[in-house]
Order: C-alpha cells, then sequence, then structure tokens
C-alpha cells in the first residue's frame, strides 16, 4: 500500500493531533494529566537552582559573607530536596500511565476490530492497516505513541521557555557602566533585535536539519516495511512455529531462509538507508548538532562583554549563560517537537483510517419474532455476490427456500459458493445484489444482534481461546455448568470431559496454564459443536463438521445428529457425501451457481447432473466391497 | 473473576544463575561484532572519544571565560577565548551527531544476525527438543530479545560505550580532583554509591517481578492478537463473544495497572532515599567548597569549576552504577540467548556417517522391537513395534485418532528415537548417521505443512538458485497446477503469502497441491502421505488417487489417511490400535478377516450403499 508522500497541511496536524489526544484522553485521563504536571515541576527545577546559584557565585566574587554564603547554600539544598521530592512523586504516578501505553493502545484497535462488520474484518486492505499501525509503532513510536511523548516534550519546553525568559529578561535590561567606555553600546536595543535574530535563525536551522534528516526514513519506509515483514515472517512466524518443525526439516528451509533474509536485509550497509546515514542523512544530522553551538558562542560573547562593562557580576553571567542556552534549547525543541508531529500526521491518518471504518451494514430494527405459530422461513432470491475487491461473482442468482425444521446438506467442488452461501446467511457478508427474505422481511432490516442470535454455526476454520473450556462454549465469562455438560456430551466429548483436571475450568492449549490440556484437532471440533448446541439457536450450520474424526467418531456424531438437531433447522457442509444421506434436500452448487437443488434420491439418479459425479467418485471404493 | 498471577515461589528461585557472566557475554558481542560488521566496534570507541572530549570542553569552558571575565582581558583576548571554545564545542557536536547516525545499521545488522542464528537453531535442532517445554521456553525469551531496537542484543552497544565513557571521565575527575580533600571526594562517593545500591536494589523489583508482568502482557497481547484473527472473527460475531473478550481484557488491564502501580509505590522509596543522601552530600560539598572560598583559597572561576566537576564528578558514579546493572540485565539476556544458541543436539548432526540417497541402492526400513513413551507420559505409545517396509512397498497406515500413527511415522523418519528396540535402514541404525543427511531419503505432505512466503516455484524447489525448471513443471502437472499457474500474472515467479505485495493466497486444496508437487520435486526415494487429500472435494481427491500409482512409481510410499478408501491401492495395510500393530495384510486379506478393520471399513461404507443409514445397529 503506498502512501502518498503529500506534504501535510498544518491545519492537519493539528486536527488528527487534537483527535489523537482526544482518544488518549478518553482511554485514561490521568495519562495527559500526569504528564503536565511532572512536565511542570521539572522544567521549573532547574531554573531555580540557576537562580540561587548565580547569587552565591557573585557573592563568592563580591563579598564573600560567610552569613550569605551559608544561607544560598542552605536555600539551594532544601529547594533541591523539595523540588525532588514532588518531582519524584509526580514521576512516579506518571510512569504507572505510561507502562500501559502499549496495551491501551493496542485495546482502542481491538475494540475497534471487535466491532466492525466482518466483511471489512475479511477485507485484507483492513489487515493491512492494522499491521501497518503496529509496524509503525514497533519502528519508533510512530502514530499515537507519539503524541505522547510529544506532549510530554512540549510541556516541557513551553515551561522551560518561559523560565528562560523570565531569568534572562534582566539581562537586557541592566546598563553596562557608563565607565567602561566603548562597551556601553552594548546598551543599544539594536542587540537585543540581533541576539534575538541570531537565536531564532539558529533555532529554526538546527531542527530544520533534524526534520530532513527524519524525513529519509520515511523515504525509505516501502525498504523498510518489507524487511520488517520478511524479519517477522522468517524471524517470527516461521521459527515459532512448532506444528511446521517437521515440514521444515525435511524439506531443509533453513536453506532458502538463509538466502532469502541476505537477499532482502535493509539495514546492511549497502542498503538505501545505511547509506544515507553516511551522506545525506548524517551530514544533516551533524549540521544539526553543530548549528546550535553558534548561538551557544554568540551568547557567551554578548553576556561576557556586558559582564566586562560591569553590568553585571560573575555570577549573573553563569545565569544568562544558562537561561539563554535553556531558552535556546527549548525553542529548538519545539521547533523539532512540530516537526515530528508533521512527520507524524501520515502515520495519523493511517490509525483514524482504521478507527474510521464505518459500519455499512445498515442496522434495522424490526424485532425478530421467535415466538410465532408461523414456521420461520428463510428465502434467498436471485442473491449475487463478490468479494470486495474482486472481479468473479462467488455467487450468482442463487434462489432457494429453506424452511424451519428442515434440513439442507450442501455441496460442490472447492471454490464452488458453499462457505459464501452460509456465511450470506447468516449475515457475515450482504448480498451485492438480489435479498435475502426472513419470513417475507429483507434480513437488513432486523436487528442485527437479534438475527444473528438465530444461527448457531461451526466454521470449516473455527477457533477456540486459550481459556477455560466451559467459557468457550458460552462465549462469556458466566455460564451454565450443567447445560455445557449436557451440550458436551452430545457432542461426543463426554468421555473425555469426565478426564478433565479441572472439570469445566480447565484451560484449553498451555499457553497461560502448565494445567492446561492439549486438545487434538477432532476433540476441538466436538468442543466447537457443543459451543454451537450451547447457544441453542434454531439453525445450526455446520460446515465440515466431522473433516477431523476418524470414522467411528464421525459415526457416533452423525447418529446422534438426528436427536441432537432434533426440531431445529440445520444446513451441513461437507466433502463427505455421507451427511447428504439424512438431509432432506441437497444443494449442489458449481462456480458459483446453485445447479441442483433435491432429496438424495432423486439426485443420485440424475446421472448427467454435477451430484451423481461428485457422489460416484466416493461411492466407487466402496460399491464393489459390500459387507460378507 | 481472574486473580492475580503472581508466580510461585520456587518458581522465582529458579530464575537466573547465568550460564555465561557479563564479561563473557561482553567478549561474545563484540567479537560477533567485529566479524560480522567491524565498523560497530571502531565507530563506538571513536564516538566515545568524541564524547568524552565534549564532556571536557564543556566543563572547562564556563570556569575558563568567569576566570578571563575576573581577570578583566581585553575584549579581543575574550572574544578568541569564546571563539575556540565554541569551535571546539561545533566541530565536536556535529561529529558527534553524524557517528550517531551512522552507527545505529551496524547494530541493527548485528540484532537481525543474532536473529538469524536464532531461527536457524530452530529450525535446524533435533526435533525432540522442539517438543521440549524447556526448549520451547527458552526458544520463545531468546526469540523475544532480538525483536526491536531497545533489545539487549542491540541496546548493550549504547551500554558499552557509555560505560567506557564514564570510567573514563571518572579518571579524568578523580585526578582533577586529587588537589582537594580527600574527605569529601570520599563522601560525594559513598553517598553516591549507596544511594546507588538502594535504588538499584528497590528497582530491581520489577525484574524480579517480571514473569507475573509478562503473564499479564502475554495474556493482553494474545487477545489483541485475535481480535486480528479473521477466521476467529467470524466465531466472534456468531456467538456474541465480543463482551467476553473485552471484559477479560478490561480486568488484565486493571490488574495490570495496579501490579505496576504497587511497583512504583516501591520504587519511590528509592527517590526518598536519594533526595536525602543528596542532601547530605550537598551540605558536605557545600561546607568544603565555601570553606576553601571563605578562607581565600578559591576564586569564584574555581569555585564554579571544581562544583561542576564535583556535579559530574557524582552523576558519572551514579551513571557507572546504573551503567553496570544495565550491562548485568542485558548481559542475563545475552546468556538466555546463548543458551538457546548452544542447546546440546540430541542427534548426531555432524559426526555421524553421512549418507545421500541413491537410486541405485533399494532402501529398506525395519523397526525392530520398537517401543516409544513420550518424555512427560506414562504409559508408552507404542509397544514393541516389529516392521519391516520392503523397498518399493506401499504401505498403509490406519488407526483411530491417538493409536500412534503420527508417532510411527516420526519414527521412521527420524524425527524421534525409540525409547526401546531399533530403527534401522538397510540394517544399520539411523541414529549412526548425519540426520539431516537422513531427512534426505524422505520427501512428504504433513498434515501441517509449511508454505513459505517467497515464489512458487522456490516453494516447489526449496531453493533460489539452479532450479531444474524441467522437472519442476513436470511436478506442477503431475499435482495438477498448470493451469491455476498459468492464470497468475508472475506465473511460477509469483509470491505467496504477505511479505511482498504481489503475494497471493492460495486455497486449501491449491496449497495441498503445491505440497503435492514439492514432494515431486525433491525426488526422494521413500515418500510419506500424511492425509494428503483431506481438503479436497470429492472429484479432485478422486483424482489424486488415481494418480498415486503413477506417482509413487516403484518408491518406497507409506501413507496415513482416515478415509479407508483410499488404502486399496497399497501393498499392505497396518491398522494400529493402542500403540501396536493390530492387524496387518492387504485391503482383502482384511476384510476376509472381519477383526477392526472390517468393521471400520463397514461404518464408513454405510453411507454409499443404497439404504444403508437404516439399519444401524446402535
Amino acid at each position: 500500500m503506498k502512501k502518498s508522500k503529500t506534504s501535510v497541511s498544518f491545519r492537519e496536524t493539528v486536527r488528527l493531533t487534537l483527535r489523537g489526544c482526544k482518544v488518549w484522553w478518553k482511554e485514561n485521563p490521568r495519562l495527559l494529566l500526569s504528564i503536565l504536571m511532572c512536565g511542570v515541576v521539572d522544567a521549573l527545577t532547574p531554573y531555580v537552582g540557576i537562580w540561587l546559584l548565580a547569587r552565591l557565585i557573585d557573592e563568592i566574587a563580591g563579598e564573600r559573607n560567610s552569613q550569605t554564603l551559608m544561607a544560598y547554600a542552605l536555600a539551594l539544598m532544601i529547594t533541591t530536596a523539595v523540588l525532588s521530592m514532588c518531582s519524584a512523586g509526580l514521576t512516579r504516578w506518571k510512569n504507572v500511565q505510561l507502562e500501559s501505553l502499549w496495551h491501551t493502545q493496542n485495546k482502542v484497535f481491538m475494540e475497534k476490530l471487535l466491532s466492525m462488520d466482518f466483511v471489512d474484518v475479511d477485507d485484507g486492505r483492513v489487515q493491512e492497516l492494522r499491521s501497518q499501525i503496529w509496524q509503525n509503532t514497533d519502528s519508533g513510536g510512530w502514530g499515537l505513541y507519539k503524541l505522547v511523548y510529544s506532549f510530554d516534550a512540549i510541556i516541557k519546553s513551553v515551561i522551560s521557555i518561559i523560565g528562560a525568559i523570565m531569568l534572562s529578561a534582566s539581562l537586557f535590561l541592566l546598563p553596562v557602566k557608563p565607565e567602561s567606555g566603548k562597551l556601553t553600546i552594548l546598551n543599544h536595543p539594536i542587540f537585543i533585535l540581533l541576539i534575538v535574530v541570531l537565536m531564532l535563525g539558529v533555532i529554526f536551522a538546527a531542527p530544520w536539519f533534524s526534520v530532513k534528516a527524519g524525513s529519509y526514513w520515511v523515504k525509505c519506509a516501502d525498504e523498510n516495511q518489507l524487511g520488517n515483514r520478511l524479519f517477522g515472517f522468517w524471524l517470527g512466524s516461521l521459527g515459532n512455529d512448532r506444528l511446521k518443525a517437521l515440514d521444515v526439516r525435511i524439506y531443509r528451509q533453513d536453506i532458502l531462509s538463509k538466502s532469502n533474509l541476505a537477499k532482502y536485509n535493509p539495514f546492511i550497509p549497502s542498503s538505501k538507508l545505511a547509506k544515507a546515514s553516511r551522506r545525506g542523512m548524517g551530514i544533516y544530522h551533524a549540521m544539526s548538532g553543530a548549528v546550535s553551538q553558534i548561538f551557544v558562542g554568540v551568547a557567551f560573547i554578548f553576556v561576557c562583554l556586558k559582564a566586562l562593562g560591569g553590568a553585571f557580576g560573575v555570577g549573573s553571567i553563569v545565569q544568562y549563560v544558562s537561561a539563554i542556552t535553556a531558552l535556546s534549547a527549548g525553542l529548538s525543541k519545539l521547533i523539532e517537537i512540530i516537526g515530528d508531529l508533521g512527520n507524524n500526521t501520515s502515520f495519523l491518518r493511517t490509525v483514524f483510517e482504521l478507527l474510521d471504518v464505518p459500519n455499512k451494514m445498515s442496522h434495522g430494527d424490526t424485532t425478530v419474532n421467535q415466538n410465532s405459530s408461523e414456521k420461520q422461513k428463510i428465502e434467498f432470491r436471485n442473491v449475487s455476490f463478490r468479494y470486495p475487491g474482486q472481479d468473479k461473482y462467488a455467487l450468482r442468482n442463487v434462489s432457494l427456500t429453506f424452511n424451519e425444521g428442515q434440513r439442507l446438506s450442501v455441496v460442490g467442488m472447492n471454490g464452488s459458493g458453499k462457505t459464501t452461501f452460509i456465511k450470506l446467511l447468516c449475515r457475515l457478508y450482504d448480498p451485492t445484489e438480489g435479498e435475502i427474505l426472513l419470513n417475507g422481511i429483507d434480513i437488513r432490516e432486523y436487528d442485527y444482534a437479534e438475527y444473528m442470535r438465530l444461527f448457531s454455526v461451526v466454521f470449516q476454520d473455527f477457533k477456540l481461546l486459550s481459556f477455560e473450556l466451559g467459557q468457550n462454549i458460552a462465549g462469556s465469562m458466566d455460564y451454565d455448568s450443567d447445560k455445557v455438560s449436557c451440550c458436551l456430551r452430545d457432542a461426543g466429548f463426554g468421555v473425555r470431559q469426565d478426564k478433565l483436571p479441572s472439570g469445566l475450568s480447565t484451560k484449553l492449549y498451555k499457553d497461560f496454564d502448565e494445567r492446561g490440556v492439549n486438545i487434538s484437532s477432532g476433540e476441538a471440533q466436538k468442543i466447537a459443536l457443543a459451543r454451537a448446541l450451547y447457544k441453542d439457536a434454531p439453525f445450526i450450520i455446520l460446515d465440515e463438521p466431522t473433516a477431523a474424526l476418524d470414522p467411528i467418531a464421525e459415526f457416533e456424531v452423525y447418529s446422534e445428529m438426528n436427536k441432537i438437531i432434533g426440531e431445529k433447522s440445520a444446513v451441513f457442509i461437507s466433502h463427505r457425501l455421507s451427511s447428504c444421506r439424512f438431509c432432506n434436500d441437497i444443494a449442489v452448487f458449481h462456480e458459483g451457481n446453485l445447479v441442483q437443488l433435491g432429496s438424495h434420491d432423486v439426485l443420485v439418479n440424475d446421472k448427467s447432473g454435477m451430484y451423481y459425479k461428485l457422489w460416484s467418485a466416493q461411492a466407487q471404493y466402496y460399491e464393489t466391497e459390500g459387507l460378507n | 473473576m481472574p486473580v492475580s498471577l503472581k508466580v510461585s515461589d520456587t518458581a522465582k528461585r529458579k530464575l537466573q544463575r547465568p550460564t555465561y557472566r557479563f564479561g563473557q557475554n561482553t567478549a561474545y558481542m563484540i567479537s560477533l561484532a567485529w566479524r560480522r560488521r567491524r565498523s560497530l566496534v571502531l565507530l563506538g570507541l571513536t564516538m566515545t572519544v568524541v564524547s568524552i572530549l565534549l564532556s571536557l570542553t564543556q566543563l572547562f569552558i564556563v570556569p575558563s571565560i568567569i576566570s578571563a571575565v575576573e581577570a578583566k582581558v581585553s575584549v579581543a583576548e575574550l572574544t578568541v577565548i569564546i571563539f575556540m571554545f565554541t569551535a571546539a564545542l561545533m566541530i565536536l557536536g556535529a561529529a558527534k551527531a553524524y557517528l550517531t547516525s551512522c552507527s545505529q545499521f551496524g547494530r541493527i545488522e548485528v540484532r537481525l544476525m543474532i536473529g538469524a542464528m536464532i531461527q536457524n537453531k530452530s529450525l535446524t535442532m533435533s526435533y525432540p527438543d522442539i517438543e521440549d517445554q524447556d526448549v520451547q521456553k527458552k526458544m520463545d525469551k531468546a526469540s523475544m530479545l532480538v525483536n526491536s531496537n531497545t533489545a539487549s542484543t542491540e541496546a548493550i552497544w549504547t551500554t558499552l560505550s557509555n560505560l567506557l565513557k564514564n570510567v573514563t571521565e571518572f579518571i579524568i575527575y578523580i585526578s582533577l580532583l586529587a588537589t582537594l580533600d580527600p574527605f569529601m571526594i570520599i563522601a560525594v562517593v559513598v553517598t553516591t554509591l549507596v544511594s546507588f545500591l538502594v535504588s538499584n536494589y528497590l528497582n530491581g523489583w520489577g525484574y524480579r517481578h517480571r514473569d507475573e508482568e509478562s503473564e499479564y502482557s502475554r495474556r493482553m497481547n494474545y487477545l489483541s492478537e485475535k481480535s486480528r484473527d479473521y477466521t476467529l472473527a467470524k466465531d466472534i460475531r456468531i456467538f456474541g463473544m465480543v463482551d467476553w473478550i473485552e471484559e477479560v481484557y478490561n480486568s488484565i488491564l486493571c490488574l495490570y495497572r495496579s501490579f505496576i502501580a504497587h511497583r512504583e509505590r516501591i520504587y519511590i522509596w528509592g527517590n526518598i532515599v536519594d533526595i536525602i543522601l543528596t542532601f547530605m552530600r550537598n551540605a558536605i560539598v557545600y561546607f568544603f567548597l565555601i570553606g576553601s572560598v571563605i578562607g581565600g583559597k578559591m576564586s569564584a572561576a574555581e569555585f564554579v569549576l571544581y562544583f561542576n566537576i564535583v556535579n559530574v564528578f557524582t552523576s558519572g558514579i551514579g551513571s557507572i552504577m546504573s551503567d553496570f546493572a544495565t550491562l548485568r540485565k542485558q548481559s542475563l539476556d545475552i546468556s538466555a540467548v546463548r543458551e538457546f544458541l548452544d542447546y546440546p543436539e540430541s542427534f548426531k548432526m555432524e559426526e555421524g556417517t553421512p549418507i545421500t540417497p541413491d537410486f541405485k541402492i533399494l532402501y529398506q526400513i525395519e523397526l525392530k522391537d520398537v517401543s516409544f513413551c513420550y518424555p512427560k507420559s506414562e504409559k508408552n505409545t507404542l509397544s514393541h513395534i516389529n516392521l519391516t517396509i520392503r523397498p518399493g512397498e506401499k504401505l498403509a497406515v490406519v488407526g483411530l485418532n491417538g493409536a500412534g500413527k503420527s508417532t510411527l511415522i516420526k519414527l521412521m523418519c527420524g524425527f524421534l528415537d525409540p525409547t526401546e528396540g531399533k530403527v534401522l535402514l538397510n540394517n544399520v541404525d539411523i541414529r549412526t548417521y548425519n540426520r539431516r543427511d537422513y531427512y534426505k531419503l524422505f520427501s512428504a505432505v504433513f498434515q501441517d505443512f509449511s508454505v513459505l512466503d517467497v515464489t512458487i516455484a522456490e516453494n516447489i524447489t526449496q531453493t533460489d538458485e539452479n532450479i531444474n525448471t524441467e522437472l519442476m513443471e513436470r511436478c506442477i502437472n503431475q499435482a495438477g497446477l498448470t493451469e491455476k499457474i498459468a492464470g497468475l500474472p508472475n506465473g511460477v515467479e509469483t509470491h505467496i503469502g504477505r511479505v511482498f505485495a504481489d503475494g497471493i493466497n492460495l486455497s486449501g486444496g491449491e496449497l495441498q497441491r503445491l505440497m503435492l508437487a514439492r514432494a515431486l520435486y525433491k525426488n526422494a526415494p521413500i515418500l510419506i502421505l500424511d492425509e494428503p487429500t483431506s481438503a479436497l472435494d470429492p472429484i479432485a481427491e478422486s483424482d489424486i488417487y488415481n494418480k498415486y500409482n503413477e506417482l509413487i512409481d516403484g518408491r518406497m510410499a507409506v501413507y496415513i489417511s482416515h478415509r479407508l478408501a483410499s488404502t486399496r491401492f497399497c501393498d499392505r495395510i497396518i491398522l494400529i490400535a493402542e500403540g501396536c500393530i493390530d492387524e496387518e495384510g492387504t485391503h482383502d486379506e482384511l476384510i476376509a478377516r472381519n477383526g477392526h478393520y472390517a468393521d471400520l471399513f463397514e461404518i464408513q461404507s454405510r453411507y454409499y450403499r443404497e439404504g444403508g443409514v437404516d439399519d444401524e445397529k446402535e
């Protein structure tokens, strides 16, 4: 995804930055508050010390009155201690907020992803955005993170600038004594102007160089992102995936890994970015480092000449030099932060692009009437569907009626549209053309949550979470243990259930608990089935429900299926045509079209049809063998 | 309701007695860097020198100027002094910034190199170790230590150069302070040390409790990752799991914040101790310095100079101490990395007999009285297996889930060594061979296969040089992928996966065909197929079955499947039950025997017989 390198307007920077701050504020107001308070204290503390020290030095250079000297020393010690204490308290408070920054940010995105329409989560673009946001955070904290640190730096710079101005104001006001002859020109206000102009010049130059240097990273972003993805795959997913260990060794994938990593490494000295660091980028950094010193030099000259002229004592030299350098540093830092925020804007755009993904599935408000005496009926009317960003239609002109209590089997070759069909049925997607009606009303008019409640689905690629078994079945923290037990037994998990160390509180997989249990794919399938049963929805949809089960387990499940499903309506997708035998109807899909619909007996006798082809391809191995 | 995730005390005590000390680890890192990227070390040293010079210049500038003003020098002289200092600062400042900019890449490169070493180890180490929980933990830990710029494998360079700089400066400052009262210096050193040690001990709380912290982080990261999982997204919406997930996350976040708050309340005591000691130290320093001033032994400029020196000296000690503490932590991390990298191999990898596949040799595999028991298990998974697979034989292995089929295959292929008995290749114990060489004899399609984010051609050939294009195309054809690949814009050069911008995703069935093509290309004498058609539709499945005789082509083939239908083209079928070979024979023999195999077959075939469903027995 190429990001446009268009320049960012100041207004947009301000708008997105403020919006980002609002996000943080909403999640945790104490974050910004603690940064503010801590920043104020930390920024002002040094000035107190500078002022007192300057007076002390003046006294040393002057009268050397021991009482006065002790007084100043004591003042320095006490103020240091008191201010340090305040700073420490506030810093600790701030740290608590900062430490959970990463997880707070993840929470924001997690909530968004969980609430999005399914069609968007499934969309490669959204996955890409999320992945980029993560990479941006990882490689320099770009995006929301930067805002927090920028806020901290801005507070400190602004306060520091104010403090510095207060301490250095008198530099310009105190006049050189008339006795010093030529030096009295320094009293002329033009010097103030000169100093200020020079300071501004240097202040803008230094961060400008810094920002120019930083922009090389943006220029090389594409290569770096490739590098990140590359390392993320080879070093991350591949190395850590233990399931693939057998394959990896048989095919010596370590060899291809070495060569791939060597080819695309963006950080070797010959890479674009590394070269830039020795040339353009490096020089900009160097100039940035050098330029700020010029101002320091000039400031020294001005201050010292005035001191030579007797305008103030030696101690004040220390004060003014410290104050002016702090002022310059503060202003530089401020400019740099602003530049940084400017650079950050493009990353914030990505963040808000994700957060602003709208929920396009219209949410109607008709309630689904489950108690009516009329049978529930779902009808597909000329439904066509195309996945976003694809040209080919996954479903074409499908029309089908499905009644309550009916059992439907959906079959077809890979890619024929079976899974798409059920995804549309349970409204994970809306049709591109045509409509789906529940009891005569377009399903888009129903309340989404209520419509969802009608369906229990076990997808082929279902997932379970590494938490308690009972919670996984219920899909929530609390559950009805008896009901869970019952559903597990119905799904064929009963025997295993009795052997579990902590019953229904046993954690699945060993990710978070040593006492968790590893479950096989067959067992997982049974748990997923139990989950579907627990929901107790009127429509059950099963996509390859016995793919991972051995023949005996499969037999058990299908035998019980009649009983388990009872009065409910069921849709089965299975490659093993065995499941078709106990369905009323079979829907045969081919290349997105519904080509045949009917009972097994009717379809199997249509020797020119797709169903017959599929059936005989499987049955051929069993046909010539009867039982003796 | 989740409770705080405290780690048990015994677990805590097991935390770290490092295998490698920090001197060794520092030497290790430096020699790694020296071999790979010499400039890293040289740049580091140069930067240190520049930093030291910069510090010294900054130290002397103000006192020199004040001294000049006090001495009432001429305007010209003053300007010259200031000019020279400024020029020095400019040059040194520029040099430092430039060097910092350049040195970053060498550091990243070395860190990534270590990452590649870790990954290489995990991809090639003896298989039984992969299953070992202990090793898994070591591997996870090592992997985490290379995945960001702040990780120890990169940050250590900053620590080392800071340490070098601070120690050098310390020596310089001590010599500068030599003229002052030693008691003051001792007091400064002692107060700084005590303050540091106390803070350090308290600050170690976080480190000592890092397991508890990581438990919180891991769970939250897990949920955050899950929210991105688009296959899980369906389940989440269908089963209304959003509230559950958010509730769990929020409660853990709450616990995490409490944990951190608790930690900070402990840390603040370190601040308090430090403030008290600082107060005492300042009192002593002022007493001595002002005493000298009152006694007329020190000018204002000298006061400023010594005052500055004492300050940088104090912070220097603090820095050295904290550098050592950081270094120690980083050294522990490097130790963790090395522990993983140096984990001994259970198999002979290079010290055994070499072996290369030779098509003129007929290979026979024999399992002689083989038993196998997984490390943490009480029961044997396989007991007293005696099995000889003859050259060119097609063997089917069937059995219920958990019967031991996969374990049998792993023993045959040399992924596991038997607990009792031997696995022999042409009467030689396979343990004597170099294990990686032994793997060359096998082409496999496993259930959990590894598709790489590289081109299709590279996935099939598993190399990016010397590709035998003709063979590759033949394999693509045999696997039934020619049409699909021809339809892609870049053909076989199309990338798979997300790493490259033009990467595509293949469907489950297409991936299985790709893996089959890969197995064919490798052209090894022994073929292993583990449920190779489970994701294919009946027509495609039938298609592949019809090809197997052709594809196997006289090689030895071992085939695992649930689908008893597919075993019919094999010479011999063995049924594994309860860790033993229950029944053995050809398909017809086993059906005639009317035993367990016949039962299984009957159950599966039931649905395909006319009117079969209704005459169920139970």
